[in-house]
Parts: structure tokens; C-alpha cells; sequence
């Protein structure tokens, strides 16, 4: 019998948004709806999380019905060691986002939390689905509300970045759309499971992957895609940049992940030295610019790329330590630039500025809060003892068993990434304090809250990453050998890989 | 020989409401009296409705045959007449036009719109073309104080019936190519060059009536010129007539004919959905803006038709069952505004719109969502069949025309329901929320979002008519 | 003789005066005039088809009074159209009927 916990998991930020469209206008009472209900998942998935068998190479929770039964697609939920890991960011990240920035909005707040509840939802689908065309609702199902929490409480260009950060991203999705139906037109299903046991027609392959390749890139972004990304991110509100960052570019990255990889293994064998090369320049690039950016938050949102070109190299580096690195490091991302996010929503929210000439010497003014990000940087510069670095040198032992050429390159880009991040803290919290900052509030309880919070996973994971390696492990090897043994079986050179 | 009016029986009923709304005005003289013609009139819709629903086969002559695609799309323009006539009552009274009239023309065009779907004579089409269209001219022109309005109904009158006239011509040549007007005797027809001249015209015709690019060029005029409730029906209502008379033209009883037919259907559909698209970007006025958009759809739900397989014919069903949906609903929004006494009809007197009503801007976003083909609404499941049919029909490059105008949409679509929660309000800008109307916006809303979360049944529904292809 | 062809090329000669009329008359009454000559042409062509190609019933004829029935309606209702515009805009010259940019 079938528990639904996993659709309860997803669905129950859809129905506290019911419940929230019927609450009356009261501020407080809103917000403390919006986050019990954003507890509902977190606790299910802390739960899932516990009970997870390790060595389990499938999906050990799956859950089924009809769903469109004249053409035969399912309501088709699965979690596997792919997905729980992102699951249990999603769920973490909401609740730490919603306390983070508590009431930084303060206008129309009910539709705020209802478009962030509905995100939730789809979030939480979108990792969860395993029949095609209900994975592409929850994927498309992100735009609507992202676009609204950019558009309408974003900062001054918000319009013009939430309309880019549409088109760019449904242009991609669309011709996945059409390579669903193509793959429901060829093999009958657009079940998962059954499409990876369902040999595909050779000449369309090609396509399809890169419809499907297509549509992850600009979502991750891989470079040069990207270019929606940094006005995306710095003109949303602070929730919205830390759901963005955290979660949708993973969006992106799992896809890659699950069916790039898992529907069509000779393809992502054969163009995997391409991806490793595009993870690298992505690397590189990313912190480049960072480097150059005078807005601080556009400099997080550069990191960001450069951060995920770590995982499209761990991912195409098509073995266990690089793929189990990639999916590490996508949990780490979301909590080290959502916590970067934070930090700079608490600068802005006292000093209405992100230029980083406007600040200086915060650690006298803001002791805490300065010792809290310090952990927050080094966990994005992959420093020994954070969750960053654990997952960089997986991916980076992975990119050198693969292609030492790129590991090195990649390896260049932690520096660069230590060198961005350490001059934006000398830059801001340390030298002399200037006198804007004199005039900062202190820390308050909901900032330091969720700030803590994140910290503490930083902490955790980088100490000890066991429990979340472990629960994944079986479901990457599965992958990497179904990726890796297609090469064997037509008698491609693989090489040791 | 003893002719059975029994398949005609809810046609008849809708037309003695029809001429029943007409007396009305003779015999009341407050609004409030007419409000009991009025309700009569649903009433007869929905017994009509009901009268389709447990329809089985039937015909009447060789000329009208009911069968799965007649009942579908019947209970489709029945189901548009119902909601037009829901979103015009608050209107007409609000304005001083609320006569018998109005429902009259609304229902003879839907007995018009009826026998279009179910007709198997060209001639019988062209009968059933004049009675739909004749009715929507004169609602064009309802608003008898607006010089627009009656620019409007000038311009559709002169347009749509040169439009009747190519098809006609049409009709007579295949007539002289087959020896008759009926669809049996075109069956099997061979395609010597006065049939398909005869039938290039006859889709000329009905392109018209759809509003297909190159026949589009009335549209943007008439839609900003009429009122904003006949706008809404019309709009719908043209699109069950003329592209059902086309599934059942081509697709269905030309499917030998499939090389010739194709390629023009395909083109036609290709260019709507560009021209159609581009143009409503430009748009500052919303009619105009929704006008343009209607136009795009009609080039959506021929890429149905120009697919040729089953997959194509039933999706075309589901399209405009979505359509009536969403489309009523986005016109539907419209009635409630009002500046300086007249229709506000500008994108920008969308303002405010979430602080005065939030129920209402958040019913807008969701049309506008699926207008554009986002999930998880009507608009996006009924894209999804639309383009896998073309897939399945070998016309992938249609499907990616149509994902790519889809993506363009986003840019019109989005900002209108931005806009709506934009505030502060435009100065002189009103809302008059009516509660017949407001049921009409919320059966359409849920429809939208349900046909998109659970569009099981209705595929099945829509599904049964594939089973027409030979 | 007169043949089929004959009739042919008088109804397509009507025809296209008719759609000249249409396309290029600005008076709307006369762009009615120009519609009606098209439905008589197709008439034309109902009447010759039945004479020449499907002589055993005269559907062609019955089809001719169809027509002719429907397009006197439609000119009824497009003249009281005329009219009602004439009454609002001063003017029945489509060109001048432009208050809504094209």
C-alpha cells in the first residue's frame, strides 16, 4: 500500500497556500502560516532522510496512479539518492529563507508567501517526478510564481530581469517539450523507468539530447547561456535570490543528472569531454567576472556560475567520485550562496546599497554577523573543514581521473574563487569602518536564525559528509555503470575511467 | 418519406429561445423583467446541452449528420453561448443596452455555429456560415451610441460576407467537379484542378470566419470596435464554427487528399501563429492585443488540422474547448472595467487591478498563463496534443513555429497580467464587478485550471471523435 | 452551341468584376453591389452545372434559389449596417471609416 508520503511532501505548500488565500490580511499571522507550512516538507524529508536504505541503486519510494489515462501518463513520483539529497535542500532552504528574510517584504505579503508556497510545490515536483511530461509541468510550473516575486518585489530593473529570466528559460524548455513528445511518440511512455529500459531510435538520439541538454544548460547556466542569470538574481528580493540560486539552478543540474545521463548514456558519453570543457570555462569565467563586479550581490550571482561549472564537470566526469562530488556539491551550492544571499539582503536591508565601495569595517559594527559569514565564505571558497570542500575535491578527483587537463584548470578556479570572495570580505567587513556603517542595526534574531542554521549544515557536511555520501552513493554507481557500460557495449575505447 | 427532426431537436430549441428573447422587448419594459428571457434562455441552452449530451447518432437528409464530432463541438459553442451570455448580463445592464435582442443574436448564432459542425453538405455550410456570421455582424455594431462599434460592424459585414461569397464560388465549382455538394460525394473524389480550386476557396471562406492569416485583417478592428461581451463570444464562437467545418472538410473526409491539402494548411497555420504573435507584442490596446492573440490561436488549432492523423482531430476538439475556456475568461475580465463611461481597454487601465480585486487579477494571471501554454493549465495540454500531433503528422517544423511563437506570447500575455498588479490604479479607471458575470469568470477559471491539472476526461471525451477518421 | 464553357467564363467574368468592385470601390454600398455579383456568379455556375453535369435532379436550381434567398437577407442586414454607420459617421467611404488605426 502505498503511503503518498512523497506526494504529501510536495502537495502540502500547495494546500497551506489554500489556506493562506483564505486567511485574512494580517502580516504576522501570514508569515507564521507560510512557515509552519514550509515545515510540513522539512520534516517529512529530515524523515525520508533518516529512513534512507543505503545501497539501494533505485527508487526505493515510488508512488503511482493514472493520470492521463487515454495516453497513458502517470502521476509518477520517486525518490532515489539522486533526489533525496535535493529534496531535503529544498525542503531546508524554504523554511531558512522564509525566517532569513521574515519581514523584509512588507507589501502585499499574502500573494509574496503564496507565490513562494507554490514554488515550493513545484520545486519539490520537479526533483520528485518520474513520468516526462509531469516532470515538465513542475519544471515549467517554477516560471510563473518566480516571475512575479522577481517582478513585483525585485528592486529597480526588476521587469526587465524577470521577463529575461522567462524567455530565457522557457526557450530552452519548449524544445524539451517537443523532445518529451518525440519520446512519447517513439516509445509509447513517458514513464522514466520505462524509457531507460527502452532501446531509442539511434538517429533521433542526437536531437533529443539536445533539446533535453539545452534546456538544463540555460537553467544551470552553463556558459555561454547565462546571461540571464545575473539580472535575475540581483534584482529579486533576497528569498527569491536564495530560492534561485538554490534550488532552480539545481533544477538544472539534477536534469542533467537524470536524464541526460540516465535516458540517454551514449550521448552524454560522447559529448562529455564537450561539457567538461564548457564546466571549466564556466569555472574560470564565473569568477573572473566576479572579481570585476561592483554590485555585491551581482558578485555572489557570478559565483554561482562559477560554482556550478564544478558540478557540470563532476557530472560529465562519468565516475563515481566526480558524479557523488557534482551531487555534493549542488546541496553545498544551495546552502553557501543561499547563505551568500542572505548576507547581502542583510547589508542591503541596512544599508540600501549593494555597491561595495558602500561598506567597510562591518565586523566592528556587526561582530556576529561578520564571524557567520566569514564560515558562509569559506564554505564557498572550499576551504578544509566546510561542506565546499568536500565536495570541490571530489569533483576535482573525479575531473582528474577523467581528464587531468581539466582538473587542473578547474583547480585554477578555486584560487580565483578564494581570491573574489576574500577580497569582497577585506572589502567589507574588515578595514577601516566607514560611516555609513556606524549607523547598522545589530544582527537581529530571524537573520542570525537562519544564517546559524546554514552554518551549521556547512559544519556539518564538511566534517562529516558520511551520511549524506552514503544515502547517494548506490544510486551513482548505479549511474556511472549504466553511463560507462554503454561504452562497452559498443565497442567504443573507453579507457579506464 | 417522413422526415425525423429528432437529431435537430436541440437546435430548435435554441433557436425558439432565439425568437422567444426577440419578443421579449415587446413584452417588457424594465431590465428586470428581461432578466426572466434571459434566464429562459440559458435554460434552453442548457437543455440543448443536455439534449447533446445523451444525443446518440442520427441524421437528418443527407444534409446534417450528428455524430462524435458534431456533438463535441456542439456542446463546446453551446457551452461559449452559455458563458457569453453570463458575461453580457452585468454589462448591458450597467450600459443601457440590455434588450431581448442581444440574447437572440447570441443564440441564432450558436443554432448557426450548431449546423456548422454537423453539416455534410457544402451548400448546408454555407447556409449555416451565413447564419452564424449574420448575427455577429449586427453584435458588432450592438453598442448603437459608439462610432466604433458601428465602424466595427460596417467592416465586419463587408469583410466576412466577401469572405461568404469566395466560399460560395468555391461550393459551386465543387459542385461542378463531383456533381454534388455533399461531403459523400467528395469522399471520393479525385483531385482534378476545378475541385481543388473549389476547395482552395471554400478554406479561404472559412480562414475568414477564424481569423487565419491572410484573412486576419478584420479582426483588430471589429474586436476593439464591438462591445467587449461580443467580443468575447464571437471570438470563440467563429473559431467552433469554421475550424470544425475544416476537421470535418479535410482531416476527415479528405484524408486521400492529404498531399494537397496539407502543405497550404501547414503554411496557413505557420504564418497565423507568427503574424499573429508578433503583432499582438506591439499592441498597447488590450482588445487589439487580444484580438492579435485570437488570431495566433487560430493558427494553433490548425496545426490540428493540418497534422491530417487522428491525434490532430481530437487535440483540435480539445483546443477549443480550452479556448472557450481561457479566452472567455481574459475577455470575461475585460466587461468589469470602465474609464470616463466607456470600456477601459487600454493594457495600462489594468493597473491596480490585484489591490481592487485580488480574486480577479489572480483569475486574469491564470488566463493569461494559458493563453501562453504554461502548465498546469488548459492551454498547455491542449498545446502539448497540438504538437505532438504535428509530430506525429511529420510536420516537426510546424510544432517548433508553434513552440517559439509560444515563447514570443509570453511577452504580451505576462504583461498584461503584470501590469494587473501594478498598482496605483489609472486615474478614472473603475471596476464594476457583476455577479452574473463573476460566475462566468470562475466556471471558466476553474475549467481552465482543472482541463490543465486533470485533463484525463476531457481527452477521452475528445478522443472519441478520432474514431470518425477512415 | 452554348456550351458549358460558355457559362463557365460568364460566371468567372462576373465573378471578377465583382471582386474588382469589391476591392477597389470606396462607397460601401458599392462594395455591397460587388459582393452580390459575386453570389450571382456562383449562381451562374450552379445553374450551368446542373444543366451540364447533373442533370437528373436540379440541385444546381434549387441551390440558385438558396442564394438568391440568403443574399437578399444579407443585404438587408448589411444596408440597415450602412445605414446605422452612415447615421453615426457621416460617411458610407470606407476610406474615411477609420477611426481605429488599421
Amino acid at each position: 500500500m502505498t503511503s503518498w508520503v512523497l506526494s504529501t511532501t510536495v502537495f502540502s505548500p500547495l494546500v497551506g497556500a489554500a489556506v493562506l488565500a483564505l486567511l485574512p490580511r494580517r502580516d504576522e499571522l501570514l508569515r507564521v502560516v507560510a512557515l509552519a507550512t514550509s515545515l510540513v516538507p522539512l520534516a517529512l524529508s529530515a524523515w525520508l532522510f533518516w529512513q534512507a536504505p543505503r545501497g539501494e541503486p533505485g527508487f526505493w519510494l515510488a508512488e503511482r496512479a493514472s493520470w492521463v489515462a487515454p495516453l497513458g501518463i502517470t502521476y509518477h513520483l520517486g525518490m532515489d539518492g539522486i533526489s533525496l539529497p535535493l529534496v531535503v535542500l529544498t525542503a531546508f532552504l524554504f523554511p531558512v529563507a522564509l525566517v532569513g528574510t521574515w519581514d523584509a517584504v512588507r507589501t502585499r505579503v499574502k500573494e509574496y508567501l503564496l507565490l513562494l508556497l507554490l514554488l515550493e510545490t513545484a520545486v519539490l515536483g520537479t526533483f520528485l517526478a518520474l513520468d516526462l511530461v509531469l516532470f515538465y509541468v513542475f519544471w515549467e510550473a517554477v516560471l510563473v510564481p518566480m516571475y512575479f516575486l522577481i517582478g513585483l518585489w525585485g528592486s529597480e530593473r526588476r521587469a526587465y530581469a524577470a521577463l529575461k529570466f522567462f524567455l530565457f528559460t522557457m526557450a530552452g524548455s519548449v524544445f524539451m517539450l517537443l523532445a518529451i513528445a518525440g519520446l512519447y511518440l517513439a516509445t509509447g511512455t513517458s514513464d522514466f523507468t520505462r524509457l531507460v529500459a527502452t532501446p531509442l531510435p539511434r538517429a533521433a538520439q542526437g536531437y533529443l539530447f539536445a533539446a533535453f541538454a539545452l534546456a538544463f544548460a540555460i537553467k544551470v547556466p552553463i556558459v555561454p547561456l547565462h546571461t540571464w542569470l545575473p539580472d535575475a538574481h540581483t534584482e529579486a528580493p533576497t528569498a527569491g535570490s536564495v530560492i534561485l540560486a538554490g534550488l532552480l539552478l539545481k533544477m538544472g543540474t539534477y536534469g542533467l543528472v537524470r536524464f541526460c545521463l540516465g535516458v540517454f548514456p551514449e550521448m552524454a558519453r560522447g559529448a562529455a569531454p564537450a561539457f567538461m570543457a564548457l564546466g571549466v570555462v564556466g569555472i574560470l569565467y564565473g569568477a573572473a567576472v566576479a572579481y570585476t563586479q561592483p554590485d555585491v550581490k551581482r558578485l555572489v550571482a557570478y559565483s554561482s556560475v562559477s560554482h556550478l561549472g564544478f558540478v557540470v564537470l563532476g557530472t560529465f566526469a562519468l565516475n563515481p567520485q566526480g558524479l557523488a562530488g557534482a551531487l555534493l556539491q549542488m546541496v553545498n551550492h544551495g546552502i553557501s550562496t543561499g547563505a551568500l544571499f542572505l548576507m547581502v539582503g542583510v547589508l542591503y536591508e541596512r544599508a540600501h546599497t549593494r555597491a561595495l565601495e558602500a561598506f567597510g569595517g562591518v565586523a566592528r559594527v556587526m561582530p556576529t554577523f561578520a564571524a557567520l559569514s566569514l564560515f558562509v565564505v569559506f564554505s564557498s571558497a572550499a576551504l578544509p573543514g566546510t561542506n565546499g570542500f568536500v565536495g570541490e575535491f571530489l569533483v576535482l578527483l573525479g575531473a582528474f581521473r577523467a581528464d587531468p587537463r581539466w582538473a587542473a584548470a578547474a583547480a585554477g578556479g578555486v584560487v580565483l574563487s578564494a581570491v573574489y570572495l576574500l577580497w569582497m570580505v577585506q572589502r567589507v567587513y574588515f578595514g577601516p569602518v566607514r560611516p555609513e556603517v556606524r549607523t547598522f542595526a545589530p544582527l537581529r534574531g530571524h537573520e542570525a536564525t537562519a544564517l546559524l542554521a546554514l552554518v551549521v549544515v556547512v559544519l556539518w557536511i564538511g566534517l562529516y559528509p558520511r551520511p549524506w555520501l552514503a544515502r547517494s552513493e548506490a544510486a551513482v554507481q548505479a549511474l556511472v555503470h549504466r553511463v560507462t557500460a554503454s561504452v562497452e557495449a559498443h565497442g567504443l575505447a573507453g579507457g579506464a575511467r | 418519406m417522413t422526415v425525423d427532426l429528432r437529431p435537430l431537436a436541440p437546435e430548435v430549441v435554441v433557436a425558439a429561445a432565439a425568437l422567444l428573447a426577440l419578443l421579449a422587448d415587446v413584452f417588457t419594459r424594465t431590465s428586470r423583467a428581461r432578466a426572466v428571457w434571459w434566464l429562459v434562455a440559458l435554460v434552453a441552452l442548457g437543455w440543448a446541452a443536455g439534449a447533446v449530451w445523451t444525443a446518440g447518432e442520427g441524421a437528418f437528409g443527407v444534409l446534417y449528420a450528428r455524430d462524435g464530432l458534431a456533438n463535441a463541438l456542439q456542446l463546446v459553442g453551446l457551452a461559449v453561448a452559455a458563458g457569453g451570455m453570463l458575461l453580457a448580463r452585468d454589462y448591458l445592464a450597467r450600459v443601457g443596452l440590455d434588450r431581448g435582442e442581444y440574447y437572440a443574436l447570441v443564440l441564432l448564432s450558436t443554432v448557426g455555429a450548431m449546423l456548422m459542425v454537423a453539416s455534410q453538405d457544402l451548400l448546408f455550410l454555407f447556409v449555416a456560415l451565413e447564419t452564424l456570421s449574420v448575427p455577429l455582424y449586427v453584435l458588432a455594431g450592438f453598442a448603437r451610441d459608439s462610432h466604433r462599434s458601428q465602424e466595427a460592424s460596417l467592416k465586419y459585414f463587408l469583410l466576412g460576407s466577401f469572405a461568404s461569397a469566395l466560399l460560395l464560388y468555391g461550393v459551386a465549382l465543387v459542385y461542378g467537379a463531383t456533381g454534388s455538394t455533399g461531403l459523400a460525394r467528395l469522399a471520393g473524389a479525385e483531385g482534378s484542378f476545378p475541385l481543388l480550386v473549389g476547395l482552395g476557396l471554400v478554406v479561404v471562406g472559412l480562414g475568414f470566419k477564424a481569423a487565419v492569416v491572410p484573412f486576419h485583417a478584420w479582426a483588430p478592428d471589429v474586436y476593439e470596435g464591438a462591445p467587449v461581451p461580443a467580443v468575447a463570444f464571437m471570438s470563440v464562437l467563429a473559431k467552433v464554427g469554421a475550424v470544425g467545418a475544416l476537421v470535418r472538410l479535410l482531416p476527415l473526409t479528405l484524408p486521400h487528399l492529404l498531399p494537397a491539402w496539407q502543405p497550404l494548411l501547414a503554411a496557413l497555420s505557420a504564418a497565423t501563429m507568427v503574424v499573429g504573435n508578433l503583432a499582438a507584442l506591439r499592441q498597447t490596446n488590450l482588445k487589439r492585443m487580444l484580438a492579435y492573440s485570437s488570431v495566433s490561436h487560430a493558427g494553433y488549432l490548425l496545426v490540428g488540422v493540418a497534422a491530417g492523423n487522428g491525434t490532430g482531430v481530437w487535440s483540435a476538439v480539445y483546443y477549443l474547448a480550452a479556448y472557450a475556456a481561457m479566452n472567455l475568461g481574459a475577455f470575461g475580465v475585460l466587461t468589469f472595467l470602465e474609464r470616463a463611461g466607456v470600456e477601459a481597454d487600454e493594457v495600462e487601465d489594468l493597473r491596480g487591478l490585484a489591490d481592487r480585486s485580488p480574486a480577479l487579477a489572480a483569475a486574469f494571471a491564470v488566463f493569461m498563463a494559458s493563453l501562453t501554454g504554461l502548465p498546469p493549465t488548459a492551454g498547455f495540454v491542449g498545446k502539448f496534443y497540438l504538437f505532438m500531433a504535428a509530430l506525429q503528422g511529420g510536420l516537426l517544423w510546424l510544432a517548433v513555429v508553434g513552440v517559439i511563437t509560444s515563447v514570443v506570447s509570453v511577452a504580451y500575455y505576462l504583461r498584461a497580467a503584470y501590469a494587473a498588479y501594478l498598482g496605483p490604479g489609472r486615474a478614472g479607471v473603475r471596476l464594476h464587478p457583476g455577479p452574473w458575470a463573476g460566475v462566468g469568470l470562475g466556471v471558466s477559471a476553474a475549467a481552465t485550471l482543472l482541463f490543465g491539472v486533470l485533463p484525463g476526461p476531457l481527452t477521452t471525451w475528445a478522443q472519441r471523435v478520432a474514431a470518425l477518421l477512415r | 452551341m452554348i456550351g458549358l464553357s460558355h457559362y463557365l467564363v460568364l460566371s468567372s467574368l462576373l465573378f471578377g468584376l465583382g471582386l474588382y468592385g469589391v476591392l477597389t470601390r470606396r462607397n460601401a454600398v458599392a462594395i455591397l453591389m460587388g459582393i452580390e455579383l459575386m453570389l450571382n456568379a456562383a449562381n451562374v455556375n450552379f445553374v450551368a452545372f446542373t444543366r451540364f453535369v447533373d442533370p437528373t435532379f436540379v440541385r444546381g436550381h434549387v441551390a440558385a434559389l438558396i442564394v438568391i434567398t440568403l443574399a437578399a437577407c444579407e443585404a438587408v442586414v448589411g444596408l440597415a449596417l450602412v445605414i446605422n454607420a452612415y447615421r453615426h459617421l457621416e460617411t458610407v467611404n470606407v476610406d474615411q471609416v477609420d477611426l481605429m488605426k488599421g
